[in-house]
Formats: structure tokens, C-alpha cells, sequence
């Protein structure tokens, strides 16, 4: 390890806690505190990936977390940010986007085939001849992207969670810190959202006096208030609607709601564009202070520093007084104005080059990192002489200006544009409830920052306390702070000048695309992709502006800017894929049929038995369950079924308005099939509703369909505006199917104070009583075709009652019977499920409900579409099959109805029936084919073509007998 | 996320609602030819600016009208069905 | 005979739940230790009240039928009022009332109400059938706001929420009404739902509430707490 820089340079390392990592299988020492591009740095490392498309070597321009260059491999993580990833003790890092490694990168030969690769290459190279894609698929697959997945990670715990607050202060940095004490000192409840480790933004390692004790005062004035909470580490990386923030931090997502935000997001360093400017050891002004002032790391031995403004000066009075050699301070300015920077650089006797640049840049002829830079004369708004002065240096500090960052304003709706020929964008205007202060609105001094957060905490609170008088939120940006020179951008005859470093986009491309029609900004982002890589275009949508501004002899205002989307930064995908809720219903039977060996399915979101048995004996339980039913009694939980109450004078007339069939005639005590279609007619659910009461009906909905039900029936009567009520019960009530020729000794044997008899309680009776002292509704209905019985006892009572019922029924043979035994049960009677035998199209007619229409009814739902369906005559009807060869296949679900070589229809069930010991099942037919003993051919599995013949329903007992004993 | 506000609960977050599309007047199931009431039923006016439209909070089952611009996504005003389909307001038929 | 379960009992029996009497009805005493419970209600305790009695009415007279109960309301919906009897009765819309049974002793006040069904529905107070239909926990202490904000979108801390608050609103994407009482010190917030969805509230809360130290808690606790707040 090199010795670092004595204290107080290095306030964020550890000097006590040394930690040994590898990068590229090489051991490195750094001390805790340091981030992974610091560490090395501190070694003389600059070289950290190759770059995307041309495999040059890159290093971190900012160390600021925003660029593609400084993208490592971690081994279970890939694309971390190595100029902010705190470093660990063991840490394997390993460079990306290299075949073989960073030294001697096979991939770097990619770089000679340059002319190859112009510039929307991606849209042109690999369509012709037809059938080249699919060899340069392999290619790309292998060598593009930047990280590599580790498939055998070991999963962590991401989440989510909400937080609230009356202001948020996006940046902890000079102004976010004035403007949340402001508003602290008014009491209101502020979040203050910092990303880096510790507060203070510039002030933490730009220069200032020694005696300066801004940071000290600030940093004590908000901890003094409890009213601000601070998070640090804590990246904001979308600004939604409503001032509805987006935090990261650490393995969470914050979803933060503010009454007001305060953006104080600072400013991106820029870079200078010339030829090679992306080498390793290039670093802006910023950086270099972070590297001195927060590592201790003596960034460099010989420095050439290229300077827009003062704060190159400042950077080289840093570099000197902390053992680097500045070899010059180039100014592009030909007439640079006395800055007081500029001033004390010029009184210790620096060499100043002002109206030079940096034409380009040269690599050391050792490492992969700069060694020198020819210096030569400014000659024109981005021109500048062919021979100059040849420097040696292994450090290259840019200080190009600084772009406010404002990004997230921009998804909030601010809206920013560079003024008069400038190329710097500037905050015009903001939404509501949103302020800006600092860099990002304008600030270019700590003075007017702090001046500015004041201000707008001031705004932000007078805001939120209602008082008319919120006070401008945009402050003035004085005009001597406007860049003087266009902005450094150095075309060269031989090219290799990045406008983008993370997607390699050179000038000439820019200038090509322009060239090629893609004017528009947008346009020209996607066809070159510049500003499409991690940085999202925070270093390179000045430089983009400025070449396309100077290619149509234009401004860069009127060029504009591409659009703001969040995530601003890169986020893990673990944040948005972390700890997500999806509820799960259980029935109040649901331990029982586990324990019974069921296996349970899903059905919306409840489970429900399947069939009881081990998976390979799938068959043989759902035959037996089914023959259960038939020849002794079964048990389903059906607790599933959608429950409501429809109670209050007007109960009658909503159910005839809602409902297709007529209820005016059902008395107390009995039940009628409800079906419900939608305003196109569409049969969309059914069920049965019970008349409990004079003006009370407790009528069922089908698992799948009750819970759009329920805010339908409320759709309806927001608008009919009826004196009733409807209540959801759904979950309130349990509900057993008891079906088969034995349920009713079943339930005498269990003790039931109702008359079971075929007179006192007939088929579709309805009655209420007590079975085995429990308070349960009784309807006599079934869906299988047998006695049956569903009842409809309280749910905390409902395993009760179901263990009952098994141990009454054992001597009777009982047996539960899951959906599957139901499924088959049901089609053999013939019976429709809404949604597996009916589609988005169909109508009453089609299945033949004709029956369930209350044709004399003035008006109910779906009446009108109906009628009009009808005219138009029928496109397809439903009907019954079977299949006559007990060999052939048997169809499946979705499985096409032919006719010469036309499709004509589909078969929505199908079962083997284990009673009738053939397949049989439903299908759409064509009208012609829907007659009883027409032949139908189905498309089964494999093409093979299964006949089959259209039968009369019910499959099972066509007299309807057995249910009604 | 954006902030509805409810006439019920107060603001909340839009997850916590469904739309249910614009209030659409139907026009009399009796008298409407065909044509009349596939517009009805098919055809949505999709306007830019100020629309009307149920909203319903899923945590209480409650239906209200939203006047929202759909434009700027601003919600004008929130209020009862009641207001629109008082106890005159019934369809009719009886 | 056939008596009421809680829609969770598989789960607390798998924590070890031990049921007594506790208010006239069956339910958790404590979780098999009883010292370290008194603690953990403080920081955050999550209780199962669905063995106690509730009951909702709604309609066009279920305001003035339950006022002529006796039943104190509060003026707004969304809002939570104490009976003289420690009863809460929870305004869920202008023509919704939920009532919760008192937790202190044994419930009078839902099992009067309930009984009166039928003559509530001549005035048009249509009865609920809350005590299946819904869960019904408490979740307690310091952590509380914290730890419904992992789960929940509403501000739950004071002032925000003040005692007495209601909100409606998607907990863990489950629909569930939420009630700020005040028992002292710590805050309780009583949350009901879905029944059918008990168990996926359960285990969701409990993974909420684990960084901050919470753990399932019994009614021993919950009534000492309330004791002494008295």
C-alpha cells in the first residue's frame, strides 16, 4: 500500500482498520472507510473495467457513482458502482466486460474493427443477408452486458416499507441542510435524504478556509432538531406523482410520501471532450478532492489540470499542498477573469495556459492509464490548434463546469433550458409543492446555496401552513456565473473524443446520426444510444446538446433535452422484486384437508382441495370420490361460494334488475338459479338465491366470480339508489355439500331440528335450524345430481360441524371429495361452469339458458343485448358429447371442433365419466351440428381426430330423479 | 403514486381504487334502436379534458364520481352518486 | 357441540398458544411465557382477539336504531368512540357501525345488540356478521406505527393518526379496517379483516414486525395493559 495523506486529509478512512481485498486476483490493502475505486486508487489502480462496445480501459471520471466505467463485478453481485461500494475485508472484485482480464483484454481487438461498428450499428449490421442475426446472436450474447449472474447466490431480504413526512429534502448537502433546518425550525416533520455516508455534500471535501465552521454549524443545527430524520446511504431514485419519492437504502425501499419536496440534488462534474479523454487517471476536479479530503489518497505525482472556471484553480492549489506536482493549469478562456482561486494560484507561482486545451490525451506506455497530454492553443468555439506543448503526467483533473442535477425535478415536471448561446441547462420553473436550492437551481457559491435552502425551507413551509405569500422558488443566478467560453468540446481529425463514455459515443457519431436524419434529440439518444447507458446522460446531455447545437448552427436551448424517467440511478432488482404481498383465503377447513392428504389448488385467491390422495394415485381418488357420490354420500367444502344478503324493501326489485330470471314469484323458503349477465348480455356469473325473509334473499356467487360480484351488485345500486343493502358474507359463512343417496340419514343421524322429509323440505327448499346444535342455512340444491344438501353454517363453527359430519357419516361410507370429483359429478349431470364452459362472448342462448331469462321482466341487465343477440340468430351453441369409442383419445379442454378442414367450435369440459365408463364432455359446435346424433370431430392431442356424438343433457340421469328423492 | 381524494376516507393512495370508467347516461333499453345502444354499449368518447368517472375504494366497497382532466390528471372534484342518481334520478322502469 | 374457533388457531396452536377464559370467551392466555410477554407488549406484541364478541349493522337506521341501544357514536364516519362499558363502536361509512366487545371483561353490549337482529331490520339496521366474517387482532406497542408502515400506506403515527383515528385502507394488500385506541403509554391499534385471510394477516405481520424485536402475545398482557391504564 502507498502512504496515504496525513489527517486531516482521509476524514472517512479508518487508519487503524486496514482491509485486504483482491481485485483481479491481485491482493490490495485499503482501510475501512475507503470504497472499492479509492482503495485502488490509493495503490495506483485507475484501470477498473473495459468499456462496452470498444473494450477500451476505463476507470471512474466523478468517483461519484454515476458512470459505466467503474461498474465491477462482485462474486455474487454484478454492476456495482466501485466508486462508491464500501470495500470489505475478502472482497473478490473482478473488472467487467474483459475476456481474460483487464490486462489483456481479447476483446480489445474489437477496438481495431471500430469503422465496422458506426455509429446505430445495432440497426444495421446484423439484418442482411436474412439469417445472420442468428450467428451474431452468439457473439453479442457472449461479449455484451456488463455483469455476470452468480445462479448459486444466496438469497437475501429485500423489502418495502412507507414513510411520511410534512417536507423531504432530496440532498444533504449545503442547501438541503439550511433548508431542512428551516423547515425543522418551523416544527414540521422533515426527512432529510442524503446518499452518500455522511452530510455535507461539497463541503465535505471541496477547499475552504480552515477556520470555516459552515459544515460543524449546519451538521449541529439539524441534529439539534427532532424534527428532522436523516437517512443516509440513501439514494432517491424516482420523483412520482403527488411528491411520492422512490428511497433506496440498503436492502429496502422507502415509498416516501412528502407534502413537500425540496430538491437539493447538487450538480454533475462534467468532462471535456478531446481525443482519448476517457483514459484512466482523467478525473474531475471533484474527484480529486474526494480522493484527498475523504481518502487521503494523493491522487497523482505530476497533474495537468484543464480548467472553464475558478474551481480548477482551487483543485490545483488542493493537488499542490498535498504533494502533487501540477505541471499547468490550462484555461480554455482566453481572457480568464480574476477569480480569487485564480488569483492565489497566479501569487504561488503556478503555470497558467490560459485560451489552451487539452487536444489530447496520451497512454502511459506501462499502464493502463494516462501519461501525458499535448496542450495547445484554443483557435475557435471548439477548435484549437494541431501542435503545441507535449506534457508528462499521470493525473489529467477536468474542471468543465458543473451540470445541475436535475434529474428527479424533471420527473417531478421542473422544467430546465440553457439561456441565450449557453449550453448549461438552468431551472426555469417547478411544480407545485416542489423547491429547489444549491447547484441544482442555479447556486454557484456555498454563500448563495445556504441563502437558497434557507429560502426555500421558508417557501416550503409558509406553503404547507396555507399562507398565501410562498416566496419565489427559483432563485436568480447571477450573471457573472454564466460560462464564458462554448462549452470544451475538441473534435479531432483522428476521433476517439467521448461525448459518452458508457456507451462509446464518439463526436463523429453524434455528427453522423445527425448526418443520417436522427435530429430530433430523442431520436438521436435511441439511434446512438448517448445518454442510454447508467449515467442516463448526466455526462454526456451537455456535450450531446453542444454537438448538435454547432452541427445545425443552432443552441442548445433549442435542441432541448430528452426525457427524465425513474429509476435515475441504478437500482437492484432485489428493491423492486423484494417482500411483495399476496393474501391467500383459506376455508375454515383448510387444516383439515391438509392433514386428510389433499392436494390443494388455487381458485382466485383460495385454496381448495383438488382431490384427497397422493399425486400418483391422482385418477384412481378422483374415480373414487366421484363413485363416492353416487352409490354412498360425499362431503365438499364449497365454503368457497361468493355469499351475499340482500335485505330491505326494495331487495325484491334489485334482484329483478340485476338478475336475468324473475324472482317475484319465489316465496319464503325456497331458492331459484340466479343468473347474472353484464350490459352486452354476457353470461358473466350464476348462483341461487334462498328468499330468507319478506324482503330478505341470501343469494351465492361462484368462486371465481364473487369477488367481482360484490363491487358490481354495488355499481348497480349506486345507481338505481334503492332502499337495500348488500352485504359480502362470502367469508362470514362456511358452506358443506352433503351429496348422495345417504346424506339425509347422515345428517338425522347427526341431529337436526329441520324436517328432512322429501314434503318438508322438497328440492330446492330452503330452511334454517340447528344441526348438531349449530345455527345453520340449509338449501336443498346440488350440483352433482344427488340428494344433496349445501348447508351454511358460521365459519368459526364451520370445521366443527365438517368433523362432524365425517364421523356421523362413516357408518354411511362418507367421503370428502375435492374440485376434481365435482368437475365430473357436475358435466355428467351437464351443468355449466360460468367461465370454463362460457367465454367474453357468450350469451344465455348459446348455453342454453334460455329458460333463466325473465322474458316478462321490464328491464334487468343485459336484457337489451340479449334481445338483439337473439335476432341475429345464433353463431354456435353449446351441447353435450360423447365419445362412442372407448379407445380413442380423450379430448381435452381447448381442443378444437373440425369440419372439412374449418374450425367450427371447442370443447370447454371433458372427463372420463367413471358411470358411464366413457369420455364425455361440452364444446361450442356451429348451430347446424348442435341437433342430438349429429357426429362431431374433435382435434385431439397429437392431430389425432376423435369422433364424437352430440348427446342429450344431462349425461346421468336424464329424468332428474336422484337429486329430488 | 397519485392521491385520490376520497369523499368517504379522505386521500388516499390510487392503488387503493379501481376505475370504473366514464358515467355514461344509457339511453332508454326500450326506445334505443340497435345502433343507438352498441354506441352505447362499444363506443367511449375518450375526451381530452375534464371527464367523469366512477371510482370505487376497494377497502370499503364505495362507489363515488371523480370529475378528473384527463389532460393533466388533475382530479376537479369528488362527490356522491347520490348527486347525480338521487332518489329522482331512478331509470325508468319500474 | 360444536364451539367457535379463531380463524388462526392451527397457527397459534403451532406457536404454543395456552387458551383460557379470559372475558367470557376461549382464548390465548399467553404464549408459554408470560414475563418476557409484559415486555414485548411494550415494545410490539400482536394479539388474536377473533374469540371476541362484534358485531356491525348498516343501513339507512342503523344509526338511530343502535342510538336507541344506547350505543354512543361518534359524528363522522371513520372515527372510533369508547362506550361507558370499554365496547368500541367504529363509524365504517354514514350508515356503518361496527361494534368490538369489550376487551376488560365479559361482553354484554354486542350480545344485546346481536339479539335485537331482528328488530333492527324492521328499522332498517341490517345486522353483519362480523364475529366470522372478520379477524380481529391488536397489535401493541412503541414499534406499532413503525411496523404497520412496512405493510401499510397510511400514516400511523401520531399526530397523524390520533387516538380514536379509523382507517380503512390495504394492509398487506388485505382489505382491514384500523383503529387507534388508547391504552396508556404504548399505542394499540386493533385490526380487523377478511377472516378466510386470517392466517396470511398472521404470518405477514409477524415477518413485519420481527427486526423490531415483536412477538405473538397473549390476553394476560393485553389486560394488564389496560388495567393499568385505568
Amino acid at each position: 500500500m502507498r502512504e496515504r495523506l496525513s489527517p486531516p486529509a482521509g476524514s472517512r478512512i479508518d487508519r487503524s482498520r486496514p482491509v485486504a481485498f483482491e481485485f483481479e486476483g491481485r491482493a490490495f490493502t485499503g482501510y475501512a472507510g475507503d470504497t472499492i475505486a479509492s482503495a485502488l486508487a490509493a495503490n495506483g489502480a485507475w484501470c477498473l473495467s473495459r468499456s462496452f462496445k470498444l473494450h477500451r480501459p476505463r476507470g471512474s471520471f466523478g468517483f461519484a457513482g454515476d458512470e459505466a466505467g467503474a461498474l465491477v463485478q462482485l462474486e455474487s453481485e454484478p454492476n456495482v458502482q466501485a466508486d462508491t461500494r464500501a470495500v470489505e475485508p475478502g472482497l473478490r472484485v473482478q473488472a467487467q466486460n474483459t475476456v481474460g482480464g483487464l490486462e489483456r483484454d481479447q476483446a480489445a481487438l474489437l477496438g481495431r474493427f471500430e469503422r465496422f461498428l458506426p455509429v446505430g450499428f445495432y440497426y444495421k449490421a446484423f439484418y442482411k443477408p436474412r439469417g445472420v442475426w442468428n450467428w451474431w446472436e452468439k457473439i453479442i450474447r457472449r461479449t455484451a452486458g456488463l455483469g455476470r449472474v452468480d445462479r448459486s447466490w444466496t438469497p437475501e431480504y429485500f423489502d418495502k416499507a412507507y414513510a411520511h413526512c410534512d417536507v423531504a429534502v432530496i440532498g444533504g448537502g449545503a442547501a438541503g441542510l439550511a433548508a431542512a433546518a428551516a423547515c425543522g425550525d418551523q416544527g414540521l416533520d422533515v426527512l432529510l435524504i442524503e446518499r452518500e455516508p455522511e452530510l455535507g455534500g461539497w463541503l465535505t471535501y471541496g477547499r475552504r478556509k480552515s477556520a470555516d465552521r459552515t459544515l460543524d454549524d449546519l451538521r449541529r443545527r439539524v441534529q439539534a432538531l427532532t424534527s428532522v430524520r436523516v437517512m443516509t446511504s440513501a439514494t432517491c431514485t424516482g420523483w412520482y406523482a403527488d411528491n411520492w419519492l422512490a428511497v433506496s437504502q440498503g436492502n429496502r425501499l422507502h415509498k416516501v410520501r412528502a407534502r413537500a419536496v425540496i430538491a437539493c440534488t447538487g450538480g454533475t462534474s462534467q468532462p471535456a471532450v478531446f481525443r482519448n479523454n476517457d483514459l484512466p487517471g482523467i478525473v474531475s476536479a471533484a474527484a480529486a478532492q474526494r480522493l484527498i479530503r475523504h481518502y487521503g489518497v494523493r491522487p497523482g505525482l505530476r497533474a495537468v489540470v484543464l480548467t472553464t472556471g475558478d474551481e480548477g484553480y482551487a483543485a490545483a492549489l488542493d493537488l499542490a499542498e498535498h504533494g502533487t506536482d501540477v505541471a499547468a493549469v490550462v484555461d480554455c478562456r482566453p481572457d480568464p477573469p480574476a477569480g480569487p482561486m485564480a488569483s492565489q494560484a497566479e501569487a504561488r507561482g503556478h503555470r497558467i495556459l490560459s485560451g489552451h486545451t487539452v487536444r489530447e490525451a496520451r497512454r502511459d506506455s506501462q499502464r493502463l492509464q494516462i501519461g501525458g497530454v499535448l496542450v495547445t492553443r484554443v483557435t475557435g468555439p471548439g477548435a484549437c490548434a494541431a501542435d503545441g506543448e507535449e506534457l508528462d503526467c499521470d493525473l489529467l483533473v477536468v474542471a468543465a463546469g458543473v451540470a445541475p442535477a436535475g434529474g428527479l425535478l424533471a420527473q417531478a415536471g421542473a422544467k430546465f433550458r440553457p439561456s441565450g448561446r449557453g449550453a448549461v441547462p438552468r431551472l426555469e420553473s417547478l411544480p407545485a409543492h416542489a423547491y429547489a436550492a444549491g447547484v441544482a437551481a442555479g447556486a454557484s457559491t456555498v454563500e448563495e446555496a445556504l441563502a437558497q435552502g434557507e429560502q426555500a425551507g421558508l417557501a416550503a413551509a409558509a406553503d404547507l401552513s396555507g399562507s398565501a405569500a410562498a416566496a419565489p422558488a427559483i432563485a436568480a443566478r447571477p450573471a457573472a456565473a454564466e460560462p464564458t467560453v462554448s462549452w470544451p468540446v475538441f473534435p479531432h481529425p483522428d476521433g476517439h473524443e467521448f461525448v459518452d463514455l458508457d456507451e462509446d459515443v464518439t463526436v463523429r457519431e453524434i455528427e453522423d446520426a445527425l448526418a443520417e436524419g436522427y435530429e430530433d434529440i430523442e431520436l438521436l439518444k435511441r439511434y446512438s444510444t448517448v445518454g442510454m447507458g447508467p449515467s442516463q446522460g448526466r455526462l454526456s446531455a451537455i456535450a450531446t446538446a453542444a454537438v448538435t447545437a454547432a452541427a445545425q448552427d443552432s443552441t442548445a436551448a433549442a435542441v432541448g433535452a430528452t426525457t427524465n424517467r425513474p429509476p435515475s440511478v441504478p437500482t437492484r432488482f432485489g428493491l423492486f422484486a423484494g417482500r411483495g404481498f399476496q393474501p391467500v383465503r383459506h376455508t375454515p377447513m383448510q387444516g383439515w384437508h391438509v392433514d386428510a392428504g389433499a392436494q390443494m389448488m388455487t381458485a382466485g385467491l383460495w385454496m381448495r382441495p383438488a382431490y384427497y390422495g397422493p399425486p400418483e394415485k391422482r385418477a384412481d381418488a378422483i374415480a373414487d370420490e366421484v363413485l363416492a357420490v353416487r352409490r354412498a354420500v360425499g362431503l365438499i367444502d364449497v365454503s368457497t361460494l361468493g355469499g351475499f344478503e340482500i335485505r330491505g324493501p326494495d331487495a325484491l326489485e334489485f334482484l329483478e334488475r340485476a338478475y336475468t330470471p324473475s324472482f317475484r314469484r319465489l316465496r319464503v323458503g325456497r331458492t331459484r338459479y340466479a343468473l347474472l349477465t353484464d350490459e352486452q348480455g354476457v353470461v358473466v356469473d350464476d348462483g341461487v338465491a334462498a328468499r330468507q325473509g319478506p324482503d330478505h334473499y341470501y343469494v351465492t356467487a361462484s368462486t371465481s366470480g364473487a369477488e367481482q360480484l360484490y363491487p358490481l351488485l354495488l355499481w348497480y345500486q349506486a345507481q338505481w339508489q334503492l332502499d337495500v343493502d348488500i352485504a359480502d358474507v362470502t367469508s362470514a359463512y362456511g358452506a358443506i355439500n352433503i351429496a348422495g343417496p345417504q346424506a339425509r340419514r347422515v345428517l338425522e343421524k347427526l341431529g337436526i331440528d329441520i324436517g328432512l322429509s322429501p314434503e318438508a323440505c322438497p328440492y330446492l327448499a330452503a330452511r334454517t335450524g340447528k344441526l348438531a346444535g349449530v345455527d345453520v342455512r340449509l338449501l336443498r340444491i346440488g350440483f352433482v345430481g344427488e340428494l344433496g344438501y349445501e348447508i351454511h353454517p358460521p365459519a368459526s363453527q364451520s370445521l366443527g360441524l365438517w368433523q362432524a359430519l365425517i364421523d356421523a357419516g362413516r357408518d354411511y361410507g362418507i367421503r370428502p371429495f375435492g374440485v376434481e370429483a365435482q368437475r365430473v359429478l357436475r358435466l355428467e349431470k351437464g351443468h355449466v361452469i360460468v367461465t370454463q364452459d362460457t367465454d367474453g362472448l357468450t350469451h344465455p342462448h348459446e348455453v342454453d339458458l334460455g329458460w333463466a331469462l325473465g322474458r316478462r321482466k321490464p328491464f334487468f341487465v343485459g336484457k337489451r343485448s340479449i334481445e338483439i343477440l337473439r335476432e341475429k340468430g345464433l353463431s354456435r351453441r353449446l351441447v353435450g358429447y360423447a365419445v362412442p369409442d372407448r379407445r380413442a383419445a380423450v379430448p381435452d379442454e381447448g381442443h378444437l371442433v373440425v369440419r372439412d378442414g374449418e374450425i367450427t367450435g371447442r370443447v370447454t369440459s371433458s372427463a372420463w365419466s367413471p358411470v358411464l365408463d366413457q369420455a364425455i364432455g361440452l364444446a361450442y359446435v356451429a348451430p347446424d351440428q348442435a341437433e342430438v346424433g349429429s357426429v362431431i370431430t374433435i382435434k385431439a392431442a397429437r392431430g389425432r381426430l376423435v369422433e364424437a356424438e352430440v348427446v342429450r343433457l344431462p349425461f346421468y340421469d336424464p329424468e332428474n330423479l336422484r337429486q329430488a328423492i | 403514486m397519485k392521491i385520490m381524494p376520497c369523499p368517504l376516507n379522505g386521500p388516499r393512495n390510487i392503488q387503493e381504487f379501481t376505475c370504473g370508467g366514464e358515467v355514461v347516461a344509457p339511453p332508454d333499453p326500450d326506445r334505443a334502436d340497435a345502433a343507438a345502444w352498441a354506441d352505447y354499449l362499444f363506443l367511449h368518447h375518450n375526451a381530452a379534458g375534464i371527464v367523469r368517472e366512477w371510482w370505487y375504494h376497494v377497502p370499503t366497497s364505495f362507489w363515488f364520481i371523480a370529475d378528473r382532466n384527463t389532460v393533466t390528471d388533475e382530479i376537479v372534484r369528488t362527490f356522491l352518486p347520490r348527486e347525480l342518481f338521487g332518489a329522482d334520478a331512478r331509470p325508468d322502469h319500474p | 357441540m360444536v364451539s367457535p374457533r379463531s380463524p388462526i388457531q392451527n397457527a397459534l396452536q403451532a406457536a404454543g398458544a395456552v387458551f383460557g377464559e379470559h372475558s367470557g370467551v376461549t382464548a390465548v392466555t399467553d404464549f408459554g411465557a408470560p414475563i418476557g410477554e409484559a415486555a414485548a407488549a411494550r415494545r410490539l406484541g400482536l394479539a388474536d382477539l377473533s374469540p371476541l364478541p362484534r358485531v356491525g349493522f348498516r343501513g339507512p337506521g342503523a344509526r338511530d336504531w343502535l342510538t336507541a341501544q344506547g350505543v354512543e357514536l361518534p359524528d363522522e364516519p371513520n372515527q372510533a368512540r369508547t362506550q361507558t362499558d370499554g365496547a368500541i363502536a367504529i363509524t365504517r361509512s354514514w350508515t356503518e357501525v361496527l361494534v368490538l366487545g369489550r376487551i376488560q371483561e365479559a361482553d354484554s353490549l354486542c350480545a344485546r345488540l346481536a339479539a335485537g337482529a331482528a328488530d333492527a331490520h324492521c328499522a332498517r339496521a341490517y345486522s353483519l356478521p362480523r364475529f366470522d366474517g372478520m379477524f380481529w387482532f391488536a397489535l401493541t406497542g412503541a414499534s406499532a406505527a413503525d411496523c404497520l408502515a412496512k405493510l401499510c400506506g397510511v400514516d400511523m403515527r401520531e399526530p397523524a393518526f390520533p387516538v380514536g383515528s379509523v382507517a380503512q385502507t390495504s394492509l398487506a394488500r388485505l382489505n382491514a379496517v384500523i383503529v387507534h385506541v388508547d391504552v396508556g403509554e404504548a399505542p394499540l391499534f386493533h385490526l380487523l379483516g377478511d377472516s378466510a385471510s386470517a392466517d396470511y394477516a398472521w404470518t405477514s405481520l409477524l415477518d413485519a414486525m420481527q427486526e423490531f424485536g415483536g412477538r405473538p402475545v397473549g390476553l394476560r398482557v393485553l389486560h394488564a395493559l389496560a388495567r393499568e391504564f385505568k
